[in-house]
């Protein structure tokens, strides 16, 4: 009878404690720019992140019913804190994965040595060129500005007849140089002349010179690849020295923010700019998303906030898919991963960058929102 | 056992480099300070040393020695540029020639292509390591020592407490201010190029004002007395935002109250000792 | 086009100007390198922007508000940081580094409580008309920082040359302890300088933050090292100089991106600095200040 009872105690006591193991939590290291200028890069998708995991683990988790867990490390855009954040999570809490960091000079100083260690790292914002380039373990989820602006400049020149034109880019910052390279690059194959190009300053708010400049070239349109900041700046000053509502502006991703309107007011109205994803994109699954979000955060989301959100799912289809955490297994699994999200069909290319563009769409400002272009309604 | 100190030592590497990079531009700020002329140009050199030391290796495929002293001499041969006229001027024209280089330095990197511009420079050899890091360290550490104990020190403390009457009692003003920049210049450009080869990437952006207060706030806060000084300094503050994790946000803010706690209290700085002299 | 560029150079050398006559007030005046100028444009801005928001105050109230508001933080930085080492009359370098110190501070905690996306006045604060002459186009706000700038420059001569408050000013500038041998309350008319400064500052941010759209912590900071550029290039502690050499500075920078090349408009500033140091480093109008040692 006693030894009965040990028997039961110990199966239940094995049993609790396998069940136990079972149950403990996949954790996973994020790098984000939680404070500082630039976090508004790394909140929405530090949030995103939190409401997909909540999601995927309300219903059963991974690897019949793990929970997900990120351990997120703040690095403040500072370079050297990212890199001892990803050190940290990499070789103290031995996480086999990590997400970001949020900007593309970050991930040039970190991703070499995460390639190096060999553990899978998905840059979610990361847009510059050359990130994938650094090793087989950098993946990207963040639609790079090579996809999205040859297909704004394309849809434009069709819809408008642009022939010739005037750019304008921030020539201090690595995204918004990069930007420019391919803008350059795709008006070229357009066959649209580029009357001249002007550089600023990202922290610039006197644009004024180069305005003139512009206004005096007589183009079809501007295209400008700046942050938000300077590019309200841009577009308001341009209208205030009588650049008319017939010479639009059309922008990179630093556009893609609702704060454009807030600054720039009515002068907006016009402008265009493509982007990955679109807020009232109608298909259910992103309607549901914008509508997790909004209830949980208060917000709207926006693309960085998708593309986290997408990440996500991909990941966890990943650890499904690899059975496990191993590093060289999820590599392979995340390399043949796909995922229908926000974003439209996703799966990544030899390359590891994000292979489908079509749900790429080119938006235009009207009345403070952006709305498709060449939608009415 | 090995497996985990290995690990260990991999997860706090970065800090430990970065506390004797510090620590060398702590020694470089303490030069020109101790002469009694403010630093604000070491951010600069670094960048020059760094930017010329990795295109000695990236693009030139030169050696890393070659590299070491390509950044130590290129920053030298810009402090004898803006040295010499401005060394005849008070303080604080020095001190604002020198934030104008820092600008000139970061846009002139910025606009350069070849140095990949805003881009900036990836891919950078890992060179150097722990060994040669401390070992430079501590050379410099004993070598400043001895300096400051002879009479090169002594001139070099005279001229701070009163530089006329310095000059008077037959100091060679304009030649140690001179001398002193140039040095400075190189150690700083030496940290810049050493700290590259650590980290795989640098950019235009990191050689900017915010670093030249940061390097500056690191013998502010050790005191100049000594050559440990500086070198304490710049370990607290690489230390301090890894070790209170809540203050990461708060850093700027606490190099800059630390800068003014220390000109406003504490002259001297936290390790208050002087040095002993023979001569 | 030249005449438009003439313009966007006057206007922007308008900004530029009002940056150094504070800035170069308190040097010439107080021997004080304070760099929390800086920092009281945003404060001016932000004070603003507040009224504008929950008094719904228009430009002409919100203006004054902020300049009050940000000189008398001027005060209290001064008292605080800067008394102390003028009354043991320490180095200037002293007191460069201790604002050094405070402007690095009070930007981030800035940031940190107001996060640093731009904001913008509403869009009823100031007039929004744009006039067309002589093929220039001009808008209200430009006409009113250039106005501003050049009544505030006036404004100040005047009373440094011109009054009693102005005599006791210089008194103190050229020997503080005479001129409290002579009965000058030397505290009083620091506090004065330091709020006369803030509000320039105040009101220079203000007016910025109107004319760019573009307010948030950091807005002063960009600023900062073109305005040691002008103030060197004028003359260190000469309102004329800070006016004209804003002014002049302002017009090249924008001549140059107009006709040059763009990326070199920033460049042009701190090469007229570093020029400047070289040939004539007491600037244009500035008293001699190199030592002979």
């Amino acid at each position: 009878m006693r030894a009965a009872l040990i028997g039961a105690l110990t199966a239940a006591l094995i049993g609790a404690a396998a069940a136990q193991e079972s149950k403990e939590p996949i954790k996973l290291g994020a790098i984000e720019v939680l404070t500082g200028p630039n976090n508004r890069y790394g909140i929405p998708a530090q949030r995103a992140f939190d409401l997909a995991v909540g999601e995927i683990n309300k219903s059963g988790g991974v690897l019949g019913g793990r929970p997900i867990a990120i351990a997120y490390e703040d690095s403040a855009g500072n370079k050297d804190q990212a890199m001892n954040a990803a050190r940290k999570l990499i070789g103290r809490d031995k996480v086999p994965l990590l997400l970001g960091p949020t900007l593309s000079n970050e991930m040039f100083a970190v991703g070499p040595v995460v390639n190096d260690r060999k553990i899978p790292i998905i840059g979610t914002s990361t847009t510059a060129s050359g990130i994938t380039a650094i090793g087989p373990w950098v993946f990207r989820t963040a639609m790079p500005e090579s996809d999205v602006i040859p297909v704004t400049l394309k849809t434009a020149k069709n819809k408008l007849g642009l022939k010739k034109v005037v750019v304008m880019y921030a020539n201090d910052d690595a995204f918004t140089k990069s930007a420019y390279d391919v803008m350059k690059d795709s008006l070229a194959k357009l066959g649209i002349e580029t009357l001249a190009t002007e550089t600023f300053s990202g922290k610039d708010t006197d644009f004024t010179a180069q305005l003139t400049k512009a206004k005096n070239l007589n183009p079809d349109a501007i295209v400008v690849s700046g942050h938000v900041d300077a590019a309200s700046g841009i577009i308001l000053q341009g209208r205030q020295l009588g650049i008319g509502k017939n010479v639009r502006f059309i922008g990179g991703n630093g556009f893609n923010s609702p704060k454009l309107a807030e600054i720039a007011g009515e002068a907006a109205d016009g402008t265009l700019v493509g982007s990955p994803w679109f807020l009232t994109k109608k298909d259910e699954v992103n309607q549901k998303f914008v509508k997790a979000y909004k209830e949980k955060y208060g917000d709207d989301p926006d693309q960085f906030a998708a593309q986290a959100y997408d990440t996500m799912y991909l990941v966890a289809k990943a650890i499904n898919a690899a059975g496990g955490t191993e590093p060289d297994k999820l590599r392979e699994a995340l390399q043949k991963a796909k995922n229908d999200g926000v974003m439209g069909p996703f799966s990544f290319t030899e390359g590891r960058d994000p292979a489908d563009a079509s749900g790429v769409v080119v938006l235009e400002m009207q009345g403070g929102k952006f709305r498709i272009f060449g939608e009415t309604s | 056992m090995l497996d985990s100190l290995s690990d260990l030592y991999w997860t706090y590497q970065n800090i430990i480099h970065g506390i004797a990079v510090n620590g060398i531009l702590g020694l470089s700020v303490y030069l020109v300070l101790s002469i009694g002329q403010l630093a604000l140009g070491q951010a600069a050199f670094m960048g020059i040393g760094a930017y010329f030391g990795a295109i000695a290796t990236t693009k030139l495929g030169l050696p890393f020695p070659v590299a070491l002293l390509t950044s130590v001499l290129a920053p030298a041969a810009v402090a004898l540029a803006i040295g010499a006229p401005t060394l005849r001027l008070t303080g604080v024209y020095l001190a604002i020639s020198m934030l104008g280089l820092g600008e000139i330095s970061r846009l002139l990197f910025l606009n350069w292509e070849y140095a990949g511009g805003a881009l900036g420079l990836s891919g950078i050899p890992e060179r150097g390591g722990v060994y040669l890091l401390y070992g430079v360290l501590i050379v410099l550490i004993i070598a400043l020592f001895f300096v400051g104990r002879s009479r090169i020190g002594r001139a070099m403390e005279a001229m701070r407490e009163d530089e006329t009457a310095a000059g008077v009692m037959g100091v060679n003003v304009p030649r140690y201010k001179l001398a002193t920049l140039v040095a400075s210049a190189m150690l700083a450009g030496l940290a810049g190029c050493l700290s590259a080869h650590l980290s795989s990437f640098i950019g235009p952006n990191e050689y900017g004002f915010e670093m030249a207060t940061t390097i500056l706030s690191f013998a502010l806060l050790g005191g100049i007395g000594t050559p440990l000084g500086p070198v304490a300094g710049a370990a607290i503050l690489t230390l301090l935002p890894e070790v209170l994790r809540f203050l990461a946000d708060y850093r700027l803010m606490i190099n800059g109250a630390i800068i003014v706690v220390a000109v406003l209290f504490m002259p001297r700085g936290l390790l208050s000792w002087r040095m002993k002299r023979t001569v | 086009m030249l005449q438009q560029q003439l313009v966007n150079g006057f206007v922007l050398g308008a900004t530029y100007a009002l940056f150094a006559l504070g800035f170069t007030m308190m040097f010439g005046v107080l021997g004080v390198i304070n760099l929390t100028y800086g920092v009281y444009f945003a404060l001016g801005a932000f004070a603003a922007l507040w009224a504008s928001k929950s008094i719904g105050l228009s430009v002409w109230l919100a203006l004054p508000v902020g300049a009050i508001f940000t000189g008398c933080i001027a005060i209290v930085i001064d008292t605080l940081l800067l008394t102390r080492l003028r009354r043991a009359k320490a180095p200037e370098l002293s007191s460069l580094m201790v604002t050094i110190g405070a402007t690095l501070f009070l930007y981030t905690g800035l940031s940190v409580v107001y996060g640093t996306e731009i904001r913008r006045f509403p869009l009823d604060f100031a007039p929004s008309a744009a006039f067309e002459i002589f093929g220039v186009r001009v808008v209200a706000t430009q006409a009113l920082i250039v106005v501003a700038a050049l009544l505030m420059a006036a404004a100040l001569i005047w009373i440094v040359r011109g009054t009693k408050v102005g005599l006791a000013v210089r008194g103190v500038a050229e020997n503080p302890d005479a001129a409290a041998l002579m009965g000058v309350n030397g505290g009083l008319v620091t506090h004065l300088v330091s709020f006369m400064s803030g509000a320039i500052g105040g009101a220079a941010g203000v007016l910025i933050g109107l004319n760019f759209n573009a307010i948030q912590p950091f807005m002063g900071e960009n600023m900062m090292l073109r305005g040691f550029a002008v103030i060197i290039i004028g003359g260190l502690g000469d309102l004329r100089g800070a006016l004209i050499a804003g002014f002049l500075l302002g017009i090249i920078e924008v001549l140059t991106a107009g006709y040059f090349a763009s990326a070199a408009k920033d460049l042009i500033a701190f090469a007229l600095l570093v020029i400047t140091l070289w040939v004539r480093p007491v600037g244009l109008f500035g008293r001699a200040a190199a030592k002979r040692a």
